[in-house]
């Protein structure tokens, strides 16, 4: 089930830490053999300052307590550098360590900087080791010091650049850490500049969409209101664009976003005819599915595509999250999902049906019977389905939604009315005007 | 070949040389004994062996017989001078003149003997005083007088020739000869070993056996044309091959700049030219001299075309190409050596010899001289008939451009220098892009067949004749040999890539095109598509030049053909149907001329239009093309048509098609189906009475389908179309007639799979096309009854036409009060598709290669270099430039806004066929 792993394809887009999670999970659903897994994590830690962690896996991974040489080398120089910087940033984080201190500053970034700069000793130098340091520590896995670090330098930092690796650096540690209301200020924070700023080259520009859409992935699929953020958020225009061009692949996840969230329903077919463009540059279960149910009109390939849209859900670290609910741990997107993917074909169907055998019905909606029975008769108790069950024959009826003729031709010359009106009204005012003037 | 006998033959030149000056001694001019002494001192510490030879003997007779005639024309005019007569001194100096000639042949010497230059000294000084004496000027005869003033045109005209020597001679008489030899001593020692025996080599040879050394220039010449050697030209051959050590940079330069200047004269023969500088090239002293002739050869050989409508000659065309390889073994060799166009070098520049540090500037302009060869081979290609073996031959010929081409981007690569090497990779792209995988394979293997047969012959050939001649002997350092990547795509992505990060914005432009026409070659419709797209070339192409326009021409029709093949009929009649609408498509395509019976064209046009021509092997099949765009506006407008039979006027899809129809519908009788059009017609009659299997077996009875490359599957694909076309053809045809249809009833008629029609007739139910309804169990269609009768249908039409009215009411009030406050509901905008006209699909699209279009294409080009519109390519070329094209496919492919674009150029892609279903 590894084909439809979209991890080697969201990895390069994300920061080294940020892939923890994804290989937790992986490792959690076994996809991979766990060595793999293991060679990976350590790959991924030997360009950040976790070394210990490193040296776990290590042992973990061979069943040794020896440690390679270079890691141990490795964490005495960290250890070295952590102390440097921790030095060169200390005249800044003890003044921010004191609360009486910081109340003196201000909204006025110059001021600020003039008052620590006089009372402080606090010169550009101290500020620029905070961020240095912040970033050792994020580097080191002490994401909330980092947080806090780049908060604060946030404050006093005068190079829009710096701000805003800064602000990538506070997001990132916000998701390690799980605060999602944060995570989302910041990730909206992060967004207004990206599109205002005048970036060196389109390029970058578009590089640095794909980069927030990865990461917000994390926030969207945990946070309550995220499904529908993220279609707010990947389907406006440049950001559809960045997603076609470079990372088709986010398809997915907007995808299912859109099924499970009723309330987008407008830009639902806008995005159809997105993923019948795109489906030779991508294509999973998910998008295979509503391109069968909204393009071919296939309804036994739409059912296929639903289980296996079930299998990729599982598997897929943004969508599969578990809840642990007592003794069970259920995956809440697949129910959801799956209930929604059974009332697009069944919606679908309905249309273009007068009469439908039940039971065929039931088997393309993946539902036994009874089950099915309660589903439609809810449906039609809800007056969200316009038909009736005739049990003798096992059918639904479909009540015939002709619109009159009459009706018709009054719609169309209703307006006409209006605009007529609209028309002489607005001449008379013209007529009346002339002459006064 | 033994060095030791060309040392004996270097010293035996040089022997002949102290009897030139012998020779000189003996005419009379006895100021010259010292210097001629002095020269024979040198000359004997240089020659350590002196060999008596008998030719010598024989040699020395008949130039004492040249020497001596010409003392005693010296003497006569001497005579006439001292009676004043001009006449005679007139008719003694045209005789002197042509003794020169001969006295020069006999001693091969490039150097004018100094009896003459002493001769006009006398003559200039003597007229100088005539002029002086107005006395003895009015006492003259007339005839005399008449004599004075021709002769003091001719002198003058004459000494300007040898200025420089008249000056040496004057300032100083005596020791004039002694400086030319220790110049030309030193000049030798400066040369190294091997240089030094290559000259005397010639000399030894020339001497021995004149006969050979006519031979060795048939030789050198290699072309039939160049046995016509003018005699002037085996003078000068001579002149040099006798006095190798002799010849000095400055001689050669001499001669060049004599030489060039005679350039463009009336008189100057083309071919003479080209031999005379080729010949120079051997004698060159320094590499940039001979890089700086071999310039002006190649200037030369382009001058030998005749007119601008013919090509250049073959045989010179591959010379030249050869001349610019050894100009690239040159500059390769000596790095230091620079060529360039912009500045004016110094008049001495190429008198640094190969030693020398600093950078030496040469003027040239290789890529000038490249385009200007690649043009050549496509003129000759588009004047030699197709369908003679020697377009077959001269297509051949090909791999020798493109090897040359290589060398030249590299050479340019390692410079420095991109946007040369952009342009010259241009010249590469649009010789390969549209080769399919077969050609390019033939084409990869002709190339080493070739070049693994003909080096060895050639490559020892080529060394004989240069090593025996050439001072500076250049050993082949950039490869002869083209190396092609297994896959064109793959040799199409290096080049492309490098053009779209250094290349200027119409480079781009044709490379782009070229880019999209191979990857629809290849069907990669999507890749193409999305080329086309984001790059906006459809914006812009207008404002391009004619021949860019031709090639989006030829890439629409490629991407139309592209989109075919991979079954997306629709998108292949937006792509073709422009092309087809002005029924002027091989004009478009540039591939024949055709006949309009409205438009006269000028001959003007019309040569510039033949100008246009694309050579035979390029073209486009332009029946296959029909046929692929009949096909697919059949594909469209049959169900089409079927849909809306009440009101056929309205929705047109292809104009063109519907015209066709209406034509053979009107004969009285059809015929067996005869070319590509009836075909199509007699299909799509079988079309509309749903009869698929007739329809396609008429389609397949066309011939044209040999020409595709995946026949069998295409074939297959345009069977399934037809079968859909057909059932959804017969079902809005005679869905009246029914009140329920059954699956099982369309499966057999249609020859589809139940999950076929089934998603067919949901497709259809769906966009409101059929008034119908499934009924599952039964499996069958319900078609409900919605038929307007004839009272509502007229409501309708009504209420339509009553929109209309309103609407043209909003306008009109809207254009007179200039819209102010009108906040109309904005579906009024859509509606305006009502209006007619519409269905022509933004005719202004294809670019439009009117008759009008010199005029039109020069403006575009104006608008062009003036900056008229920055064309978005720079966009597009970025992102593909910051594509990883290692990791395969377009992952890497970005751009802002770019998608964007894409999306509404889409939509216009899509609007080109709207109203296809409903």
């Amino acid at each position: 089930m590894a084909t439809y792993d979209l991890t080697p394809r969201i990895g390069p887009n994300l920061d080294r830490h940020l892939v923890f999670p994804l290989l937790e999970f992986l490792q959690e659903r076994q996809l991979y053999p766990d060595e793999q897994i293991l060679k990976a994590k350590i790959e991924l830690l030997n360009k950040t300052n976790m070394v210990d962690y490193a040296m776990d896996i290590h042992k973990s991974l061979y069943h040794t307590d020896d440690v390679p040489q270079d890691m141990v080398e490795r964490r005495v120089e960290v250890v070295a550098r952590l102390k440097a910087l921790e030095d060169a940033a200390a005249p800044l984080v003890t003044f921010l360590q004191n609360p009486n201190a910081v109340q003196e500053l201000r909204a006025d970034k110059q001021y600020n900087l003039q008052m620590l700069n006089d009372r402080y000793q606090i010169g550009p130098d101290q500020i620029e080791a905070l961020y240095q340091y912040a970033k050792f520590q994020f580097e080191c896995g002490n994401y909330s010091g980092a947080a806090d670090y780049l908060y604060q330098y946030r404050a006093l930092c005068t190079n829009s650049e710096r701000s805003l690796s800064a602000l990538w650096g506070k997001l990132a540690a916000e998701i390690l850490m799980q605060n999602w209301d944060i995570a989302l200020e910041e990730l909206n924070r992060l967004k207004e500049i990206i599109d205002s700023k005048s970036f060196s080259s389109p390029l970058n520009q578009v590089q640095s969409r794909i980069w927030l859409m990865h990461w917000s992935l994390f926030i969207f699929f945990n946070h309550d209101n995220g499904r529908t953020q993220i279609i707010d958020l990947f389907n406006q225009d440049k950001y559809l664009n960045a997603i076609q061009t470079s990372a088709p692949h986010l398809l997915r996840y907007l995808a299912t976003a859109f099924i499970v969230n009723k309330r987008r329903r407008p830009q639902f077919k806008e995005f159809i005819k997105v993923i019948q463009q795109d489906q030779c540059s991508y294509k999973d279960p998910i998008t295979e599915f509503l391109a069968c149910v909204y393009v071919n009109y296939e309804f036994d390939g739409a059912q296929k595509k639903m289980k296996e849209c079930e299998e990729v859900i599982l598997n897929d670290p943004f969508l599969g999250k578990r809840v642990e609910e007592g003794n069970f741990s259920t995956v809440p997107l697949k129910d959801e999902f799956l209930e929604n993917a059974r009332l697009f074909i069944f919606e679908t169907y309905c249309r273009i049906h007068q009469r439908i055998d039940m039971g065929v019905l039931f088997e393309k909606l993946n539902l036994n019977y009874e089950e099915g029975e309660r589903w439609i008769v809810n449906l039609i108790r809800n007056s969200k389905l316009d038909a009736k069950i005739d049990s003798k024959t096992g059918t639904v009826i479909m009540e015939p939604n002709q619109p009159n003729v009459y009706e018709q031709l009054i719609d169309h010359t209703k307006a006409l009315q209006g605009r007529t009106y609209k028309l002489v009204g607005q001449l008379l005012e013209h007529a009346q005007a002339q002459p006064a003037r | 070949m033994a060095s030791k006998f060309w040392t004996q033959g270097g010293s035996d030149t040089e022997e002949e040389e102290t009897d030139i000056e012998d020779e000189i001694e003996n005419g009379g001019a006895g100021e010259t004994a010292a210097a001629a002494a002095g020269s024979r001192y040198l000359q004997t510490n240089a020659s350590d062996s002196d060999d008596s030879d008998g030719q010598k003997r024989v040699v020395r007779s008949a130039k004492d017989k040249r020497f001596e005639e010409m003392a005693s024309t010296v003497d006569q005019m001497k005579n006439a001078m001292k009676i004043n007569d001009w006449v005679s001194l007139q008719e003694s100096f045209d005789k002197i003149n042509k003794q020169l000639e001969k006295v020069m042949r006999v001693t091969e010497s490039d150097r004018v003997p100094n009896l003459y230059i002493k001769c006009l000294v006398m003559l200039e000084d003597f007229l100088a005083e005539a002029l002086a004496n107005k006395e003895a000027k009015k006492k003259m005869s007339s005839s005399n007088h008449k004599a004075l003033n021709a002769m003091k045109q001719k002198l003058k005209k004459n000494n300007k020739q040898y200025e420089e020597l008249i000056n040496k001679y004057r300032e100083n008489p005596e020791s004039e000869e002694e400086k030319f030899e220790d110049e030309n001593e030193d000049e030798d020692e400066d040369e190294s070993g091997s240089e030094l025996e290559d000259p005397s080599q010639i000399a030894a040879e020339s001497s021995d056996e004149d006969d050979e050394g006519e031979d060795m220039d048939d030789d050198d010449a290699d072309g039939a044309w160049e046995k016509k050697l003018s005699k002037k030209e085996k003078l000068m051959d001579r002149e040099f091959k006798k006095d190798p050590s002799e010849i000095t940079w400055d001689t050669v330069n001499k001669k060049f700049k004599e030489v060039v200047a005679a350039r463009g004269r009336k008189g100057t023969g083309k071919f003479e030219q080209v031999e005379q500088l080729t010949f120079l090239t051997k004698v060159a002293k320094t590499p940039a001299q001979k890089l700086e002739i071999l310039f002006s050869v190649i200037s030369a050989q382009f001058d030998v075309n005749p007119g601008l409508s013919g090509h250049m000659p073959i045989n010179v065309w591959k010379k030249c190409v050869q001349n610019m390889l050894v100009i690239l073994d040159i500059l390769v060799q000596y790095p230091n050596i620079v060529v360039d166009d912009r500045v004016e070098p110094d008049e001495n520049e190429t008198q640094k010899g190969a030693d020398y540090d600093g950078t030496i500037r040469v003027w040239g302009n290789l890529v000038a001289f490249l385009e200007r060869i690649d043009n050549e081979f496509f003129k000759s290609l588009q004047c030699i008939d197709p369908h003679t073996r020697e377009y077959v031959e001269r297509l051949r010929d090909e791999p020798l451009f493109l090897v040359l081409a290589q060398n030249v981007q590299e050479y340019l690569e390692r410079i420095g220098d991109l946007k040369s090497a952009a342009k010259v990779a241009l010249r590469r792209v649009e010789l390969v892009y549209y080769k399919p995988q077969e050609v390019y394979d033939a084409m990869r293997k002709l190339a080493e067949l070739s070049e693994d047969g003909e080096t060895d012959g050639d490559e020892t050939k080529v060394e004989e004749t240069r090593g025996t001649s050439a001072f500076v002997v250049t050993p082949e350092l950039v490869s002869r040999k083209p190396t092609f990547p297994e896959n064109s795509r793959a040799l199409m992505d290096i080049l492309v890539t490098l053009i779209y990060k250094s290349g200027d914005e119409r480079t781009k432009a044709r490379a782009m095109l070229c880019d999209i026409y191979h990857h629809a070659l290849f069907d990669e419709f999507s890749i193409a598509r999305d080329l086309l797209l984001m790059s906006h070339l459809q914006d812009n192409i207008q404002h391009m030049d004619v021949s860019t326009q031709i090639l989006f021409n030829r890439a629409m029709a490629q991407v139309g053909l592209c989109a075919f093949r991979v079954g997306l009929i629709a998108e292949g009649h937006g792509c073709l149907s422009e092309l087809y609408s002005g029924g002027r498509v091989k004009e478009l395509l540039a591939q024949g001329v055709s006949q309009s019976r409205y438009h006269e064209k000028t001959p003007e046009q019309e040569r510039l239009e033949r100008r246009r021509q694309m050579p035979y092997h390029m073209h486009i099949n332009l029946e296959l093309l029909e046929a692929v765009h009949l096909i697919c506006a059949m594909l469209l407008e049959v169900p089409n048509m079927a849909a809306n039979s009440l009101d056929a006027k309205r929705n047109v899809i292809s104009k063109t098609f519907r015209r066709l129809l209406e034509v053979s519908e009107r004969q009285p009788f059809t015929g067996p189906p005869d070319n590509v059009r009836d075909h199509v017609m007699a299909a799509t009659r079988a079309l509309c009475k749903g009869d698929f299997q007739k329809a396609f077996d008429v389609i397949n009875s066309l011939d044209v389908w040999k020409l595709l490359r995946n026949r069998e599957s295409v074939l297959e694909m345009l069977k399934a179309k037809i079968k859909e076309e057909a059932l959804r053809t017969y079902l809005f045809t005679y869905c009246s007639s029914y009140d329920t249809l059954g699956l099982d009833q369309l499966t057999k008629m249609f020859d589809l799979s139940d999950a076929q029609i089934h998603s067919i007739v949901s497709k259809m139910l769906v966009n409101d096309e059929l008034h119908a309804s499934w009924d599952q169990p039964t499996r069958c269609i319900i078609f409900h009854d919605v038929e307007y009768s004839r009272f509502q249908a007229l409501a309708f039409q009504l209420t339509e036409k009553l929109s209309i009215l309103a609407e043209s009411n909003e306008r009109a009030v809207e254009a007179r009060f200039g819209g102010g406050g009108l906040d109309l509901p904005l579906r009024r905008r859509d509606n305006q598709e009502y209006a007619p006209g519409t269905a022509g699909g933004g005719g202004g699209r294809w670019p439009d290669l009117s008759y009008n279009q010199g005029r039109q294409g020069s403006s575009g080009r104006a608008a062009y270099t003036g900056g008229g519109r920055p064309l978005a390519l720079g966009q597009a070329s970025r992102d593909r430039s910051g594509q990883s094209r290692g990791t395969g496919g377009y992952s890497g492919r970005a751009g802002s806004g770019m998608r964007g674009s894409q999306m509404d150029a889409s939509a216009r892609m899509v609007s080109l066929n709207r109203g296809v279903r409903g």
